[in-house]
């Protein structure tokens, strides 16, 4: 260990370098032939402080205020929670003396050599547990931390206590009792520095890092309390009253950035005016970099977006421009024209609940409108329609369900097994209420489909089955996630593209669908077409959902459909969204859109990725509805188990032989 | 005799002339330093980078002539510069905007034009004139540390409850930032100029403090003298009564 360098080091960490040493380098003989000369070296050296400004030790003593003079005004002006630190002189029984040493929290001042001497009674020295004897636990020679407890200024006694409850509120963290020499306080430590080496008060303020600190100016302001942009003045001009709000950097700023951004707003209108949207949206979006949330910019901008025919984005400008300011005319006006205009929209996509919200939304902002009472009417009518129809179905389906054999029940009373034999692992989603909605409108429906073909209601039936069970489903509480379908079924099943084939044979349909059986756990075919038929009109509640209130984000019913591993399960579940749907554009719309997002996120064959497209365009197309309508129930028959298929193919011939008879 | 009387008399008439004039600067000086403080607040300057470009007028001034260089276009430059020096940096815009607005009242935001971009020049070529002018040492060591240490190791001196009656800190921080309207602020040590604002603020409220072997102001500052502070605490006062004059 080179004693110079060792030295070096020690001198500039200090104390606890020496310690750590001590501790670890005990053993090391090359240590403790310089350990001597370390210790020297340590009481020579002063800690260095990094402290935010220079600490400098009390002013009297540089001054060199009399010792009479210094413990008057010691007496005069110590306070009750003030902290002080003294040594332990005596131990009576009735408690500590103390001499002090210095102060450390309150005052600052140089009292080492007054000698004064305080008691620490016994009530306020705190038990230290296992010691019966609280005052056992402390010698003679001890450095104590304590809080001023009471003054007697005119016979200058103090008393002191070791609890924390005598300091104030802001003090409270400093640790009271036995301390050691480390935690001393930094200018008493100056204080036997500046003894030794008679430094001068400059001297030790250049010195002190503190003082380089660039920030120390604004520390100390905090410090004493004084605020640095408003720093008081002498002068009368300058007293704060005379200076307006208005004069201000940053209000001139603001008033410049309006009328840039307006200026801008202008030239973009003109662009617009004359056709050149892409300039007049530059402009415009030049306009709001220089001045966010500006009225004007935006509603320019809303109306571009209107007139190009991203109403959504329209109508998001339009109502920033409304919060920043309610009153706008323009803004009002073009809000209401493009609310009634989406509402249209959506009124052709069959999402009338939305239409309705937009078109009293509407209202409710400009009652004078006229174009959204009368859409707002007539899309009541239509809802209303729509109601009695379904209520009319309802009534129909109960009938029907109360004649139907034992077969359809017995198949019931298997789900309703499986349903809780699953209950335990479901999780609960927020499914039901929705799961309602998705009934309804499938209700809804399947009952505008009763007045159209007489083909599909062979169909029909099957998907008010659907519908039924899951209605009682949801009524029993079974809340379906996604996940379970990725536990029971873990591969995807073969699939090709031949089931489109209209002419495909029933028994071909059955061993496949027995092949993808066998793939899965026995016991677990049911759940699978319960999962299936759940997660179809999961997926039709998901694609309404999705349409209906939040137009803009596909990605939850993509979600939805990307679990979907095993094919088979998720065709079927496309299927019964096919099947479910009629000629309905509400739900049509909404197969279409969850069709296209479970096409985004589904990783198939390229096969399969044609074959849906093909099955999409078939429904796109309103005159392929048929061929589309009759492949899916070719296709939903393949993934059904034997004995469920017997069970539907006689429900199937029943419900023929029902038709007929009418 | 005549000649000798007469250049004396001319001597004395040049001399007259010369104060007279110096009394004329000290006045420009002085709107222009006010300017400087007045825009400074406006546009949220701390103390110490105001204080800045007070300084690094007056030291312009000392050595560049008012009938040369625009006074109020250096101050301008003067206040980008502290901005960029002492690490609050401000934005042309806003300052030109402050500026135009203290000349014109109550008058419009300034167009985004040919006129606003030529202002903005102009105030950047006379940042860099300054820094020529100045030998391009433009840090300079302000009084306002050593004041607020004084302050602090004063406050211990006294009783808690006088401390907090009295607004000695405020005071000497105010006696100091008006300091700035004169130069002052060059002409002394900071640490100098920082012990006579204390000084005053504790004169002005009659602030005891304890006396020892040495003053306080002794101990703080070991090479002042009290004449010194005298002759400090009286420019400083001559600036209040300027204040009079000139506004």
């Amino acid at each position: 260990m080179e004693r110079d360098l060792l030295r070096q080091s020690v001198s500039y960490h200090g104390e606890n370098l020496m310690l750590l040493l001590k501790c670890e380098q005990s053993e090391n003989p090359d240590f403790k032939r310089v350990a001597a000369d370390l210790s020297k070296t340590l009481n020579q050296s002063v800690r260095i402080v990094s402290e935010a400004h220079a600490v400098m030790p009390p002013l009297e003593q540089f001054m060199e205020v009399c010792f009479e003079e210094r413990r008057e005004l010691f007496y005069r002006d110590v306070e009750r929670g003030d902290v002080v630190i003294g040594r332990i002189n005596s131990v009576r029984d009735f408690g500590l003396f103390i001499t002090l040493l210095c102060t450390a929290g309150g005052l600052e001042r140089d009292i080492e050599d007054l000698e004064i001497k305080a008691l620490c009674p016994l009530r306020c020295v705190p038990s230290t547990g296992n010691h019966d004897d609280p005052l056992s636990y402390y010698q003679i020679g001890d450095l104590l931390r304590a809080g001023v407890k009471g003054i007697d200024r005119y016979h200058e006694k103090l008393t002191l206590s070791l609890y924390s409850s005598s300091l104030p509120p802001h003090l409270d963290k400093v640790k009271l009792g036995v301390i050691s020499k480390e935690d001393l306080p930094l200018h008493y430590t100056y204080v036997n520095v500046t003894a030794d080496s008679s430094q001068t008060y400059e001297k030790l303020l250049e010195s002190s890092l503190g003082l380089s600190n660039p920030l120390n100016v604004d520390y100390l302001l905090g410090k004493l309390g004084v605020s640095d942009t408003q720093t008081p003045s002498l002068m009368r001009g300058l007293q704060s009253k005379h200076f307006k709000e208005d004069d201000f950097a940053t209000a001139i700023r603001k008033k410049q950035s309006v009328s840039w951004a307006l200026k801008c707003v202008k030239v973009g209108v003109g662009h617009f005016k004359s056709r050149r949207y892409v300039e007049a949206m530059n402009e415009y979006n030049k306009a709001l970099e220089i001045d966010t949330n500006n009225v004007e910019a935006l509603v320019a901008r809303g109306a571009l977006y209107a007139t190009k025919g991203s109403l959504m984005k329209a109508i998001d400008d339009f109502e920033l421009a409304l919060e920043n300011c309610p009153t706008h005319r323009n803004a009002k006006k073009y809000l209401c024209q493009t609310l009634v205009e989406r509402g249209g929209q959506l009124e052709e996509e069959e999402k009338l609940v939305t239409a309705e919200g937009l078109y009293k939304r509407a209202i409710v902002l400009d009652n004078t409108f006229q174009g959204a009472a009368e859409a707002l009417e007539k899309l009541q009518l239509r809802i209303q329609k729509s109601l009695e129809l379904k209520e009319q179905e309802a009534a129909k389906e109960q009938e029907k369900t109360k004649t139907v054999e034992t077969s359809a029940e017995k198949l019931r009373k298997i789900l309703k097994e499986e349903k809780r034999m699953k209950k335990k692992r479901k999780r609960s989603t927020s499914s039901s209420t929705s799961s309602d909605t998705s009934s309804t409108s499938s209700d809804d429906s399947s009952s505008t489909s009763r007045k159209k073909s007489k083909k599909r209601k062979h169909k029909r039936r099957r998907s008010s089955h659907g519908s039924k069970k899951h209605k009682r489903r949801a009524s029993s509480c079974s809340d379906k996630t996604v996940d379970d379908d990725i536990e029971w079924f873990p591969a995807p099943a073969n699939t090709s593209a031949s089931y489109i084939d209209q002419k495909q044979s029933i028994s071909k349909l059955i061993s496949e669908g027995e092949q993808s059986w066998e793939k899965s756990r026995c016991e677990d075919g049911r759940g699978r077409l319960d999962d299936a038929i759940d997660r179809s009109l999961e997926n039709l509640k998901h694609g309404a959902q999705s349409e209906a209130s939040r137009p803009g984000r596909p990605d939850v019913n993509g979600e939805v459909t990307d679990q979907h591993r095993t094919q088979s399960i998720s065709e079927c579940a496309r299927n019964r969204r096919d099947s479910s749907s009629t000629q309905s554009e509400y739900s049509q719309k909404s197969d279409r859109y969850s069709k296209e997002f479970s096409l985004q996120g589904r990783k198939r064959s390229e096969s399969e990725r044609g074959g849906n497209e093909k099955m999409d365009k078939g429904e796109r197309n309103s005159h392929d509805q048929d061929d589309g309508r009759k492949s899916s129930g070719g296709s939903l028959k393949k993934d059904i188990p034997s004995n469920l298929l017997d069970i539907f193919s006689q429900i199937a011939e029943f419900e023929k032989e029902k038709k007929l008879q009418k | 005799m005549s000649t000798q009387a007469s250049t004396s008399g001319s001597v004395n008439e040049a001399r007259g002339r010369r104060s007279a004039e110096d009394v004329e600067d000290s006045k420009k000086h002085f709107r222009v330093c006010r300017f400087i403080i007045d825009t400074g607040v406006k546009l949220g300057m701390r103390s110490v980078p105001m204080a800045t470009a007070c300084a690094l007028y007056h030291r312009f001034f000392q050595s560049a002539s008012l009938q040369v260089y625009e006074p109020y276009l250096v101050a301008m430059s003067a206040i980008y510069l502290a901005g960029k020096v002492e690490e609050q940096h401000l934005r042309t815009r806003d300052i030109i905007n402050v500026c135009h607005r203290y000349f014109h009242p109550e008058s419009e935001p300034l167009e985004l034009d040919g006129k606003f971009w030529e202002l903005r020049d102009s105030i950047v070529q006379c940042e860099l004139l300054i820094l020529r002018q100045l030998n391009f040492q433009v840090s300079f060591e302000h009084p306002h540390k050593y004041l607020l240490q004084y302050l602090l190791s004063v406050r211990s001196l006294l009783n808690r409850h006088a401390w907090s009656r009295t607004p000695i800190a405020e005071t000497a921080l105010a006696v100091l930032k008006d300091s700035y309207h004169g130069s002052v602020c060059v002409r002394h040590k900071p640490q100098h100029l920082a012990l006579t604002s204390l000084y005053l603020a504790l004169q002005t409220y009659g602030v005891q403090l304890p006396r020892g072997e040495l003053e306080w102001w002794q101990v703080v500052c070991a090479d002042i003298t009290k004449a010194q502070i005298e002759t400090i605490m009286s420019e400083l006062l001559q600036l209040y009564d300027m204040e009079a004059k000139c506004t």
